[in-house]
């Protein structure tokens, strides 16, 4: 049976062509028939007259046969699919406007929701791009605090002791000053144990990967470089592999380039293999990452418990380091992407899919104004045997196209709209393995949503043709009605759609207050014209402290003298950074404010011009002067945080700080100096996207404490960037190895330092523009259909004494009550996202009113002015012309 | 006789099968006389009900046609069964008198079974 019924349908399949061959022979036969009918009637007696008259009654019609027999040799569902498709086609040419507005609309929503899911998928659920991925897991220390890097110790025993792992592997950062064609460069560099790369199976762009012995002592000098970093610095020259390059001072053989894409998003763009020097072992340092990739069948939980088993024996092996340190195994998928990051992507995808669903009630509205104009059309095929389904179907149909189009629109759009995404995607917000692309799963959930679009708004305009009353349509002959209940769902999607806008605007209006409120923070310094850069001095250059000084002043003579500088100063720490070292301190003659705990401050070391290089101000005493040299009086200043909490009753001036200052070249430890205060400065900001809280401070002359490590900035009197040249001339003509690393100038580094809320704030500010351009298209679309449909009605009231004045208020009253009951609903959707964005926000509460309230008057105000253009149009209706119409 | 009843329709199939077997091959006209005749004029076919079912059973399998001339010589298109369509007819009458008797069983008065 069921052979016959595939047998059945291949032959209605393939009846779906040749028809009119087909057609011809179905005449033929029945042509056949009346004849051979009429000769029978003539045979039994019947004129001939008679015999053909009784064979037509008797057979019925010829048309409707043929109908029948059609239907019977192809599918008539899908001939009415092709039907009712060209019929949509023809619908749309013939109504442009409406059919762009629909389309456009419907684009902006999948393309935005394209983005951003191209964005989520990247970076939660597509799998990592290495071969048995799911093999590849994280292994960290664990302490009561969470987890942490592992130390070299640590990690040489999980290697020698564990069963669970084809390999386990382990990498470090480092700073390499490398000599390019141009000038030196610093380049960031990860060192790895050297089976990394064969553990992780990524193949090699050009050249090889690490060789086991490569990561001796002494076999070691090989590196690796990115695609990146490959182009940009070497000219992407073929011929690079087994070049030497200098590095440090030293000479490396290139052996391998990695392919581009991820690599090539990391910081870290030159690779070298990791050898532990027997000395440099030790369980203290925890600075290692471990990545490891299980054996085959062996479980994640297997894993965790010999890790544990091995941890413990460790603590109890080396109980001065390890005491209290567990272990853990993680899958390395989303292992580095943090809590909150996962959270504003959902977020981000939240607000996208309103915006989505903003579109879909406004197509909706479109349509089912449109659909009202066709009442009579709808009416004339029901009355000619359309069945309700029929039209049903032929509705939905022709919302399906609509979303089709919008869709391919939208894959494009979403194309573009990803471009403008990966600008402005802060570095390393995203895992380097995330590769934004509108992959196939994107392209198929777009398919999805552009589907389950064009089924949402098609529902309506379709529900309400199939069940239209056909007598009552008819009866009106001409005259259209003043809306009917069409007009109340359109009503209420309008509320809806004001709802759902005004959800979206209160997002993008928190997101803007929250990032004006960052932007107009008194940061304590002045940003203009102030360009800053590091001096990557290796670790051994300074074997005596006594030559950091006498470099330093030589650098900063030289920068001073450039032109256009106005003042430079040699520092440990720069503003918005954050001091960079923190030091315990107390207060000389005064017991710890707490006793059990150390108090500590953040610790900086600076030149005299360090104040007028920032323009950080003085709030009592002096700053520090040449004459606080090594030679000359301790000193120390503090910051206002400082002052108000250890002397809130004394003069600071008159009083006397103990720091403990590390020890230049030694990791650990430090010594007591005790330093008269000379000055209080302001405040300044640092740290955690400018949300850090004032903590105490201290800074100490850079003459009286050198360090080996520090910044130069520099105030010029134009643009900094103009002398960044000559900067680094004079910077080489005392040091010709060191390059400058980290040029930024102030403004730049602010704006580093608000990217992740720059980010927030432009996805959530163009929902909340596009939302509002939206919600106003659809109002102004009901209103207007509205008061074309009811221009009879104005004119009678305006034939009746109505002013054009009264008929502009109605109207608007309508629209506006219209709107503020979509606002009404919509303060508690907004309220909700104030919730859920909270912990992006900085200064703004959940239910910011003053926000809330600005974003509704901008809704009213568009309402208003969407509105007054159909307004006028009603109130200059001439009530002759309106009445003499219909 | 309404056009759209699945039963009728059901019915009719096994009718023209039927004539086709008693009659051999035949034309549309000649289908459709037949099984008026043979209801005793009870029925009465119309195109539309015909010529669709003809088409039907042909895409299925169960009946052949060409093109072939009439006793008058006119040009026609005769049907005829084939052998799947004479396996189906038996099936259809096997189930047809199990049907009937399983009926009778309820709808004819109990003495007269005996």
């Amino acid at each position: 049976m069921m052979v016959r019924q595939i047998r059945s349908w291949v032959l209605r399949l393939a009846g779906l062509f040749n028809n009119e061959r087909r057609d011809r022979e179905l005449a033929e036969e029945l042509e056949a028939h009346l004849q051979m009918h009429i000769d029978d009637n003539l045979r039994s007696g019947m004129t001939r007259e008679e015999a053909r008259r009784d064979a037509h009654i008797k057979l019925g019609s010829v048309d409707g046969t043929k109908e029948k027999v059609r239907d019977q040799r192809g599918f008539p569902f899908i001939l009415n699919l092709i039907r009712n498709f060209r019929h949509s086609l023809r619908m749309m040419r013939r109504s442009p406007a409406f059919t762009a507005v629909a389309v456009i609309t419907l684009a902006l929503g999948i393309g935005a929701t394209t983005a951003i899911f191209s964005v989520v998928y990247a970076t939660l659920f597509e799998s990592l791009p290495y071969p048995k991925a799911e093999q590849l897991v994280m292994v960290w220390s664990q302490s009561s605090q969470g987890r942490r890097p592992v130390s070299s110790g640590d990690y040489l025993e999980w290697k020698r002791r564990s069963r669970s792992f084809q390999h386990l592997e382990a990498w470090g950062g480092a700073t390499f000053n490398v000599a390019t064609a141009d000038r030196p460069e610093q380049v960031q560099a990860a060192l790895m144990t050297s089976d990394f790369f064969r553990m992780t199976g990524m193949p090699m762009w050009l050249g090889r990967d690490f060789l086991p012995e490569e990561g001796e002592v002494g076999k070691d000098r090989v590196v690796i470089m990115t695609h990146r970093l490959w182009s940009q610095h070497f000219g992407a020259d073929q011929g690079i592999i087994g070049r030497q390059i200098r590095m440090n001072g030293e000479s490396y053989t290139v052996i391998g380039v990695t392919p581009p894409g991820m690599r090539d998003r990391q910081h870290s763009q030159l690779m070298l293999p990791l050898a532990f020097k027997p000395e440099q072992v030790s369980h203290q340092a925890r600075s290692f990452l471990v990545m490891g990739r299980l054996k085959d069948g062996v479980s994640l939980e297997q894993a965790n418990a010999e890790m544990q088993t091995i941890a413990r024996q460790l603590a109890e092996e080396f109980p001065q380091t390890n005491a209290n340190w567990a272990a853990s195994v993680e899958p390395l998928q989303n292992n580095f992407i943090p809590e909150k990051t996962i959270k504003n992507l959902w977020l981000l995808l939240g607000a996208v899919g309103f915006l989505l669903l903003i579109a879909c009630v406004n197509i909706a509205n479109l349509l089912l104004a449109r659909a009202t104009t066709r009442h009579r059309e709808v009416a004339i095929r029901a009355a000619l045997g359309a069945t309700r389904a029929e039209l049903f179907a032929q509705f939905l149909i022709e919302s399906l196209v609509l979303a089709a189009l919008g869709g391919a629109l939208g894959v494009f759009l979403g194309r573009v709209i990803i471009d403008g995404i990966l600008a402005i995607l802060p570095l390393q917000m995203l895992p380097s393995e995330a590769d934004v692309r509108i992959s196939i799963p994107v392209l198929l959930v777009t398919l999805l949503a552009t589907t389950f679009a064009g089924l949402l708004f098609g529902c309506a305009p379709a529900w309400q043709s199939s069940r239209l009353g056909l007598n009552e349509v008819l009866k009106q002959g001409g005259r259209t009605g003043s809306g009917g209940e069409g007009g109340g769902l359109r009503r209420a999607l309008v509320v809806v759609e004001f709802a759902l806008a005004l959800t979206l605007l209160a997002g993008g209006g928190l997101a803007l207050r929250s990032f004006w409120n960052l932007t107009s923070l008194d940061l304590g310094v002045n940003t203009r014209n102030v360009l800053t850069f590091s001096l990557p001095i290796p670790q051994s250059r300074f074997k005596e402290t006594e030559r950091i000084s006498p470099y330093y002043r030589q650098l900063l003579e030289r920068v001073e003298s450039v032109p256009g500088v106005e003042v430079a100063t040699v520092t440990t720490g720069l503003p918005l950074r954050g001091t960079g070292l923190r030091r315990p301190f107390r207060i000389s003659g005064m017991p710890p404010a707490d006793p059990g705990g150390q108090q500590s401050a953040g610790f900086q070391m600076v030149t005299p011009g360090y104040f007028e290089t920032f323009g950080i101000r003085l709030i009592k005493g002096r700053t520090f002067t040449e004459h606080d040299t090594a030679d000359g009086a301790r000193v120390a200043m503090i910051n206002e945080t400082l002052a108000n909490q250890y002397f809130s009753g004394t003069d600071p001036l008159t009083q006397r700080i103990v720091v403990n200052q590390p020890i230049p070249g030694a990791a650990q430890g430090g010594t007591e100096v005790e330093c008269q205060i000379v000055g209080v400065f302001h405040n300044t900001r640092g740290g955690d996207g400018l949300r850090g809280s004032d903590s105490p401070v201290i800074y100490v002359p850079f003459w009286q404490s050198p360090w080996p490590r520090a910044s130069i900035a520099v105030r010029s009197a134009g643009d900094p960037e103009l002398i960044t040249r000559n900067l680094a001339a004079a910077v080489n003509s005392v040091d010709p190895d060191t390059p400058l690393a980290g040029v930024r100038t102030m403004d730049q580094m602010l704006s580093e330092t608000l990217s992740f809320d720059r980010f927030g704030t432009v996805l959530y500010g163009s929902f909340a523009v596009l939302a509002l351009l939206l919600a106003a298209i659809g109002i102004y679309g009901v209103m207007a259909f509205g008061v074309a449909q009811r221009t009879q009605e104005f004119g009678i009231r305006m034939a009746l004494g109505a002013g054009g004045g009264e008929i502009l208020r109605l109207v608007l009253r309508e629209g506006v009550s219209l709107a503020v009951l979509g606002l009404l609903f919509g303060l508690g959707g907004a309220y909700l996202v104030g919730r859920a964005m909270q912990s992006n926000l900085y200064g703004v509460s959940a239910l910011d009113l003053p926000a809330f309230i600005v974003v509704g008057v901008v809704l009213l105000a568009t309402a208003l002015v969407a509105c007054y253009f159909p307004a006028r149009r009603a109130s200059r209706v001439d009530p002759m012309v309106a009445l003499r119409a219909e | 006789m309404s056009d759209t009843s699945d039963v009728w329709r059901g019915t009719l199939a096994i009718m023209v099968l039927k004539t086709l077997e008693v009659m051999g091959a035949l034309h549309g006209y000649g289908i459709a006389r037949r099984i008026e005749q043979t209801s005793g004029d009870l029925l009465s076919i119309n195109y539309g009900t015909l010529y669709p079912a003809l088409l039907k059973l042909e895409q299925e399998g169960f009946v052949a046609c060409e093109w072939g001339h009439s006793e008058n010589n006119r040009k026609a298109k005769y049907y005829k069964l084939t052998r799947a369509g004479r396996k189906r007819l038996e099936k259809e009458e096997r189930e047809w008198e199990q049907t009937i008797s399983i009926l009778a069983r309820f709808l004819l008065p109990e003495e007269k079974l005996s």
